[in-house]
């Protein structure tokens, strides 16, 4: 397929249908409480009537303030596009794209966490001290779960990387990309999207003092977020190469899907962790990661 | 020849004994003045044909070690206005047993030295080891900058008895040296003992240990 | 042209030696002068010239001086020139006459100094050219530590600074004259064939890992690169520690590898840059913070070199060549943003006169270029693309990845250092996240951040020139490929034939493009903002009515989360005394974080040294009788060996 056709079908899914997965997740919950929910659409009534509002700065902060969230949503996009989807090849992939990923993630991050201290606030710190300091064990999951695919599939190019059929591992892998899926994409039990309590935030406290554009950004960009850990969850796990193009297509979406229903029931039915027992989560999350590595190991090397 | 020469090193020998024994700073200095008038005139017993290189030398050394340098000293002793009277750190009577010993004990050692034959009899060795042990005892014992000077002196005289040694193969090489070595040593010392006067007030060298870190 | 270059910046900084005393203008131009001889002595070599030698005609102490410049040397003196030519333009406004009059000229004497005795270091032929010279340069470093030498811990950072590069060279004195010893020669060059030779890579590894602040080596680095001016600790952070890196470089490169070398520099340059970054993000001295930040990266880089060298001696694997460019790219990147760090906390510094991270706050509007330099250096740090940090973190990656596909003998070591460095790379993005967002953002947390002033255009110039070149060499890294791989090719002849397309041609010109669309995107939104009609105010802050500057985190609570988790190795002092009561007076809570492996590892050690043999300092009571009789008593006893060896 011609590039400029694949990059506007790239665009279209990430842009459009990205909105799409918080409504989806809201409404599983509704459907546990026994509610009716807000519809599935919200978050694109939410961006556009946030489009239109006037932006509130602090007297404290910077121009990096407003700089910061376009950062954060370009790097997402960028991360994002380099992430193949299913049988559409993307045209940016090249050989260690997925460290590219990774670091355009960490630099999503670094940028969230500068506007968010522009404000001058206490609440605002801790939100970073916490989103940091977690993601230190996140992202060794993450190269973990890389490490892995690469030595499955002998290469370090994403398209390769999540072609081919999922190792003995699988499960293991599958299991530590959802706990770091919960983590970074701020769900619980690490974190309540729906929380003010400033006991309880990680996330939410970051984006507290953004209006307007910025912040219809930053939430458009947490939604890119999100499909972008589902759709690597689920290619990483099924054999996706292996299957003619629509049958990757639709078990891709119907991957995506359940990937979203079980975080919303995870929504419903879990509380949310205690502080100190975070860490103990995610590295049980590492600890998945590298198990899944190690079986990759000993079966390559037999 | 050889007797000549054993007689002035005899001479000097007790002259050790009594510098060890003197109890007052004009006389160690002047017992240290006749010890160097005696070494000076060994070079003019030793060789046979006196040239105008060794008569000079010995002059030389005679008016060094016999006049300027003692002169120097009483000098010092005089703008220090210091007590006369030494105050040994070993006694008199300690230093002069261990003199002797020493001097008894160099004459045993060079026995069992390999020397040429013609050395082994001459008493120069011996001298030369019991000079520099009085030299020695001399340093050690006693505090005053001044006497601890007398002692270099007399040290230096037994490296100098040494160096007759060798008189034959580089005849007024070595006792210019040792001339030279001394002249400049003494320089230093007078300096030092003015400086040790002005800094404490007293040429007591006990009280340099205030310097120690 | 090689050789008439060097010889001119050698006459240039001799003359700013000379000069620094009384013509400050005179000295800095000589020293501008000297680092563009210098890129122009190098640089040919590096675009692909032929390696450069010359033997005097004359012997000076029974050898005669070789001067090599190979593109090993070339690399690291493109460094030099670099990081020393921006530090003496910084100098000239950080440390001027007009507020240092008592130092400025023995800064400006020890500068050039150092500058010459690097350059010796790096075109050294002979051993004992290169041991003299690093001495030199040793002996000008702490002449420029203590340059502020009437504050104690200034002196004490010196002393300490100065024993452990003596220990260093003391292994080095041993390293070079076992070396001589065995070819028979002072002569350094490649000595690959003689199998006798590699364990004496172990003393190498000691004399230049100690140098270089390497994990259990560096206890002198954070307390002599916090507490130097600035500009000096851009340069000792920057381009003299990467002298131990040149060491290690060099004669792993010449000498033959004893077995188990590149484990042991894997594991310690792992362990360094895992531990050196817990460290930083525990501090709350921001040049201490980035002292250890230097480890981290030293770390870095020696894993690079460690995994180099177990492709080259276990299966002579092309993934090392990646890794070796990697660990080199990353010697020019972390001296660019290094300094460039240094720098902007130099001028935080100057402006404020106080180091304390919990003491700043808000200086993006009083220090608008300060900022500015430190947002790129801390998005260099970290890793982040588009800039440069990223790009030399990518190779080693890179590398090790295909280190662990290959499957080879070695590549089970590239598991667990991926895992690490990525662990390594979070932690300094928390640290720099920490540095630069309380230092800059927020509200002044006293009145020294309030009245803070911008430096002048001597000192914002040599900042916004790093900061270019920072952006430069991450948006643009395939331009600077080809040199890469002739250092490598210089290194291990081996891996001189290109395997392969060159892997920054895959990433092509994505970053460049990344780098714009970012820029673009931070306008659009601005304007949109703007044109929204934007209006400043007290923002919601979770609902507080009187917000205090005081209120916001501070260093240590920033990092305390992730420093908990390290506490094994930080061990915290903890002085805490609760409020008490209805009406508390007062409270304190204070946490400071030791240099570990100095006051909880060498002290104790030194400790119990000094015990001992204060029973034997006894002797030395300071009586002048007493010593004569130990001289007269030692030469007796010479006499007696002598007589009773000689009788049997």
């Amino acid at each position: 397929m011609k590039p400029a056709l694949i990059l506007i079908v790239q665009l279209a899914v990430w842009l459009l249908l990205a909105p799409l997965l918080p409504g989806l997740i809201n409404r599983v919950k509704a459907w546990v409480a026994g509610r009716r929910g807000p519809p599935v659409l919200q978050l694109y009534f939410d961006l556009a009537r946030l489009w239109r509002k006037r932006v509130i700065i602090s007297e404290l902060a910077s121009p990096g303030f407003i700089a910061g969230p376009a950062v954060t949503w370009v790097a997402l996009l960028g991360a994002a596009l380099l992430l193949p989807l299913g049988p559409l090849e993307t045209g940016w992939g090249f050989r260690g794209d997925a460290l590219l990923m990774l670091a355009l993630l960490a630099l999503a991050r670094f940028a969230s966490a500068w506007a968010a201290l522009e404000t001058g606030s206490a609440f605002e710190g801790m939100g970073v001290v916490r989103e940091v300091s977690y993601a230190v064990l996140s992202e060794v999951s993450l190269m973990a779960a890389f490490l892995t695919l690469s030595v499955q599939s002998g290469s370090l190019s994403l398209q390769t990387m999540l072609a081919p059929a999922a190792g003995p591992g699988a499960a293991l892998l599958a299991g530590g990309l959802f706990i770091v899926l919960l983590a970074e994409n701020c769900r619980v039990p690490f974190d309540d999207p729906d929380t003010h309590l400033e006991l309880t935030m990680i996330h939410e406290v970051m984006v507290l003092d953004h209006s307007g554009p910025p912040l219809a950004v930053i939430l458009h960009g947490a939604s890119l977020k999100l499909l972008l850990f589902a759709l690597l969850l689920v290619q990483a796990v099924l054999p996706l190469g292996n299957w003619t193009a629509g049958t990757a297509a639709g078990a891709l979406a119907a991957g995506v899907l359940i990937v979203v229903i079980t975080v919303g029931l995870v929504e419903s039915l879990l509380a949310r962790l205690s502080f100190r027992r975070v860490p103990l989560l995610l590295t049980t999350a590492v600890l998945l990661c590298v198990f899944a590595l190690l079986m990759a190991w000993k079966g390559g090397a037999a | 020849m050889n007797q000549q020469l054993n007689l002035l090193i005899g001479l000097t020998m007790g002259f050790n004994l009594l510098a060890l024994g003197s109890h007052r700073l004009p006389g160690l200095i002047r017992v240290v003045a006749w010890q160097g008038v005696v070494l000076g005139l060994m070079p003019l017993v030793m060789e046979h044909a006196i040239d105008w290189r060794v008569a000079l030398l010995a002059s030389g050394t005679v008016a060094g070690k016999g006049f300027l340098i003692p002169t120097l000293l009483r000098k010092a002793m005089r703008a220090a206005s210091i007590d006369r009277e030494l105050h040994p750190l070993v006694g008199f009577v300690p230093s002069l047993l261990l003199g002797a010993g020493g001097t008894l004990g160099a004459v045993a050692l060079s026995r069992a030295l390999p020397l040429l034959p013609e050395h082994a009899s001459s008493l120069l060795v011996p001298g030369a080891i019991a000079s520099v042990f009085t030299g020695f005892v001399l340093l050690i014992g006693r505090s005053t900058a001044i006497s601890q000077v007398c002692g270099y002196l007399i040290l230096e005289n037994g490296i100098y008895l040494f160096g007759l040694l060798l008189i034959r193969a580089t005849p007024l090489l070595v006792e210019a040296g040792v001339l030279l070595d001394l002249t400049v040593g003494v320089f230093v010392i007078g300096i030092i003992v003015d400086r040790i006067q002005r800094a404490f007030d007293s040429l007591d060298t006990r009280k340099l240990t205030v310097l120690r870190e | 042209m090689t050789g008439p270059f060097l010889l001119l910046s050698g006459t240039a900084l001799l003359g700013a030696v000379i000069a620094g005393g009384r013509a400050p203008r005179l000295w800095l131009g000589l020293n501008t002068f000297a680092a563009i001889a210098i890129l122009a002595a190098a640089g040919p070599i590096l675009g692909g010239g032929a390696a450069w030698a010359w033997c005097a005609p004359w012997t000076l102490g029974g050898e005669t001086p070789r001067f090599q410049l190979d593109a090993i040397s070339a690399f690291f003196l493109v460094l030099l020139a670099v990081v020393g030519g921006a530090g003496a333009l910084y100098s000239r406004d950080y440390w001027s006459d007009r507020e240092h009059p008592e130092s400025v000229v023995r800064g400006r004497i020890g500068w050039s100094g150092l500058l010459l005795a690097m350059e010796g270091l790096l075109i050294a032929g002979n051993g004992l050219q290169f041991l003299i010279c690093w001495e030199l340069f040793a002996l000008c470093g702490f002449f420029l530590i203590v340059l502020e030498n009437r504050r104690l811990a200034v002196r004490r950072a010196g002393w300490l600074y100065l024993a452990a590069s003596h220990t260093g060279t003391l292994a080095l004195f041993a390293f070079f004259t076992l070396l001589s010893a065995r070819t028979g020669g002072w002569e350094i060059g490649p000595m690959r064939d003689d199998p006798s030779l590699a364990p004496l890579l172990w003393l190498a590894f000691l004399g230049f890992g100690l140098k270089a602040g390497l994990f259990p080596l560096h206890v002198w680095l954070p307390s002599a690169h916090g507490n130097a001016p600035s500009h000096v600790s851009a340069i000792l952070s920057g381009v003299a520690i990467k002298m131990g890196i040149y060491g290690l470089v060099r004669f792993t490169g010449w000498l033959p590898a004893p077995p188990g070398a590149g484990w042991v520099l894997l594991a310690l340059g792992v362990g360094s840059a895992l531990f050196g970054i817990a460290f930083a993000l525990a501090q709350s001295d921001v040049k201490r913070l980035l002292a250890y930040c230097s480890v981290e990266n030293i770390g870095i880089i020696c894993t690079g070199l460690g995994a180099a060298l177990l492709a080259r001696n276990a299966d002579d694997a092309p993934w090392g060549r990646l890794v070796l460019a990697g660990a080199l790219f990353h010697v020019w990147n972390h001296g660019a943003f290094k300094a460039l760090l240094f720098f902007a906390a130099g001028s935080v510094l100057h402006a404020t006169g106080t180091r304390e991270i919990s003491r700043l706050g808000g200086l993006w509007s009083r220090l608008p270029w300060t900022a500015g330099a430190f947002a790129i250096g801390a998005l260099a740090v970290s890793g982040l693309p588009p800039l440069n940090g990223f790009a030399s973190e990518w190779l080693v990656y890179l590398g090790l990845f295909d280190a662990a596909t290959t499957h080879g003998p070695s590549s089970s070591a590239a598991l667990p250092a991926v895992m690490l460095l990525a662990l390594a790379g979070a932690l300094a993005l928390a640290t720099f996240a920490k540095a630069g967002g309380l230092i800059f953002l927020g509200a002044p947390r006293t009145q020294a951040a309030r009245r803070a002033h911008e430096g002048g255009a001597w000192m914002r110039g040599p900042m916004i020139g790093l900061a270019g070149l920072c952006v430069i060499a991450g948006l643009l890294p395939g331009l600077l490929w080809p040199v890469l791989a002739r250092v490598v090719a210089a290194w291990h002849p081996g891996w001189a034939g290109a395997a392969g397309p060159a892997p920054f041609s895959a990433l092509g010109p994505r970053p460049l493009m990344l780098g714009l669309v970012l820029a673009g995107a931070a306008w659009l939104l601005t304007r949109t903002v703007r044109a929204g009609g934007s209006h400043r105010a007290l923002t919601w802050d979770c609902g507080y009515a009187k917000p205090a500057a005081r209120m916001q985190y501070t260093a240590g609570s920033f990092g305390a989360l992730a420093t908990r988790w390290f506490r094994w190795l930080l061990r915290p002092e903890r002085t805490l005394r609760r409020p008490r009561g209805l009406f508390p007076s007062g409270a304190r809570d204070l946490e400071r974080t030791p240099e570990t492996v100095l006051e909880r590892g060498l002290d104790p050690l030194a400790k119990v040294l000094l015990r001992g043999v204060t029973i034997v300092r006894r002797l030395q009571h300071g009586g002048l009788q007493a010593y004569l009789l130990y001289v007269l008593a030692g030469v007796g006893l010479v006499a007696a060996v002598v007589f009773l060896g000689g009788k049997s």
